[in-house]
């Protein structure tokens, strides 16, 4: 699907991106994830040529350059903020860019803008404006779909109506590339990690590597913790001790309630000990710029 | 042709056709029109009919602001409303969309041109009758006269668009682009005028100044007044218009295809 091989970018001599790869493949939804300034946005705007580059773009097989764009008929993106002409309806919007009309009426009814389609878009709210701007870049049955913060000022109700319908495109095959700064929003729709920082890419892997995270142990709370400690260590279950909290095996987790609830001590916390995807992705970002700066 | 070019052809064609939607939902492609025939009826009184019909009513002035005034909002218009991302890759490439602005407002202005002839036309067959065949300028007819005055009018506004074309690839605000691109061609035109009155002995040089060039369409209806101003014949203004105006749509896509977005 999409393709990117040594690609450096450069905003005057300063190269911005610096010898990234990596391939976005149908189906997959990948999330562009790095600090601010990191060149998410650069990146996101090199693939669609959009920005003075070296190495090779494919889309398809087909090469992008800043001069030739014939690849990206089937790409659809929406970057920094929507494309909207003001003294053009929803619906003309669209029509700009639609080539089937079924089609564009498909993603009106699934982005549920059927009641205001027609007005014209320069009374839009924040949130209608970023929902036809995902809109008109699912327009004619994009193989790739590029979304620059694609949940930037979207209720709850709509951003779970935008992830599903991201997860419903994948599925029949269109490959998305998402940036957002909302870890959590993204970690529920994407299959595979790009994480950026500095404009080198540190981390290209299936965020199942990262959903594996040492949840081995739990971390362990009660409202009497001396009296946990001593009646787990009368019955022989290992325990470390971590802040205010005991740290147990995974495996030991029902015998130690069971155990808890019989002594008539009340749990009050048994979490996964071990980083959360954001803490991951913090502590990676901290060690690649600790190294740099060692550099 | 291989399919990858019929493909560009075929973005390129889409590119078009999305310029001219838009250019054609925009509320000022249609009111300026109005305007240019209500101001074109100010003059239908004026006595000297021969005259007026030759200059179509004096639509030039008026044509000239429309077209600065639509033609500054071309580019700011997509730099304001962050469309110009969109706009690129959606198109074959950069110069695609630049030289379908051009193409654009260059079918509009030539389609207010054609509006003014036939409003000229109109008035000639009703309240105004002239005779068409009878030599007025130049040794040639009437209608002759009306329709190289047109002719001419479209090479001065086109070197006007073109000009407003690279103040507006350099500005992305709509206000301050419309404002820039007026003060820059009437300013422009009056101080090119008054440094050229002055009898300098600069004359010789300045006479090739862009905007001597944009008093091309009243040196040819009114020639022994604006000969001594430009102190060009008619052909070297045509042909100086005609060099300014590749010049600056060079240098408007050169700014364009370098400026970040």
């Amino acid at each position: 699907m999409l393709k990117i091989d040594h690609m450096n970018t450069f905003i005057g001599r300063k190269r911005i991106i610096k010898d990234v790869s990596f391939q976005v493949l149908p189906g997959s939804i990948v999330g562009l994830i790095g600090p601010n300034g990191a060149g998410k946005t650069t990146i996101m705007k090199t693939i669609l040529g959009l920005t003075k580059f070296t190495g090779n773009i494919s889309v398809e097989n087909q090469a992008v350059t800043e001069n030739n764009h014939a690849a990206l008929t089937r790409v659809g993106a929406l970057i920094e903020h929507p494309a909207i002409y003001p003294f053009l309806s929803g619906l003309e919007n669209l029509k700009l860019y639609s080539l089937d009309e079924d089609d564009m009426n498909h993603v009106v009814s699934l982005l549920r803008m059927n009641e205001y389609i027609n007005r014209k878009s320069k009374g839009y709210s924040l949130g209608m404006k970023q929902k036809l701007g995902i809109a008109i870049a699912l327009l004619n049955k994009p193989q790739l779909v590029i979304l620059d913060e694609p949940m930037n000022g979207l209720d709850i109700e709509v951003t779970i109506l935008v992830r599903k319908i991201i997860k419903q495109y994948a599925a029949q095959g269109t490959a998305f590339l998402i940036s957002s700064h909302v870890l959590g929003e993204l970690q529920k729709v994407m299959t595979n990690v790009l994480l950026i920082t500095e404009g080198q890419i540190i981390v290209d892997k299936p965020i199942d590597e990262f959903n594996q995270v040492n949840h081995k142990h739990y971390k362990l709370l009660t409202d009497d913790m001396p009296a946990t400690e001593q009646l787990l260590s009368d019955n022989r279950i290992s325990i470390e001790k971590e802040d205010h909290y005991l740290v147990i095996s995974r495996n030991d987790s029902y015998k130690i309630q069971d155990f808890l609830y019989k002594n008539h001590i009340r749990l009050v916390e048994l979490t996964p000990k071990g980083m959360s995807f954001e803490q991951a992705i913090v502590s990676l970002v901290d060690q690649q710029r600790r190294q740099s700066h060692a550099e | 042709m291989t399919s990858s070019e019929m493909k560009a052809v075929n973005i390129m064609k889409t590119s078009l056709y999305q310029e001219f939607y838009k250019f054609s939902h925009k509320k000022i492609t249609w009111v300026a029109p109005m305007l240019l025939l209500g101001y074109m009826a100010l003059w239908i009184a004026y006595p000297m009919t021969r005259l007026m019909t030759m200059m179509t009513y004096d639509s030039s002035d008026a044509i000239n602001l429309i077209v600065i005034i639509v033609g500054s909002t071309m580019f700011s218009m997509e730099f304001q409303n962050n469309t110009i991302l969109t706009l690129i890759y959606k198109s074959s490439s950069k110069p695609t969309v630049y030289f379908n602005k051009f193409i654009t407002i260059f079918v509009y202005d030539v389609l207010l041109h054609a509006l003014s002839l036939a409003f000229t036309i109109v008035i000639a067959l009703t309240i105004r009758p002239v005779a068409w065949m009878k030599v007025y300028r130049y040794n040639q007819p009437l209608i002759i006269n009306m329709l190289s005055t047109t002719g001419i009018d479209v090479l001065t506004s086109v070197l006007i668009i073109s000009l407003v074309f690279v103040i507006s690839t350099m500005i992305n605000s709509n206000a301050v682009v419309i404002t820039a691109s007026m003060a820059v061609v009437f300013f422009g035109e009056a101080i090119s005028t008054d440094f050229m009155n002055l009898d300098s002995s600069l004359a010789y040089l300045f006479k090739w100044n862009p905007f001597n060039m944009t008093l091309l369409t009243l040196q040819y209806s009114n020639y022994p007044l604006y000969h001594e101003t430009t102190l060009l014949t008619n052909l070297q203004i045509s042909l100086g218009a005609l060099a300014y105006m590749l010049t600056f749509l060079g240098v408007g896509y050169l700014i364009f295809r370098k400026k970040r977005f």
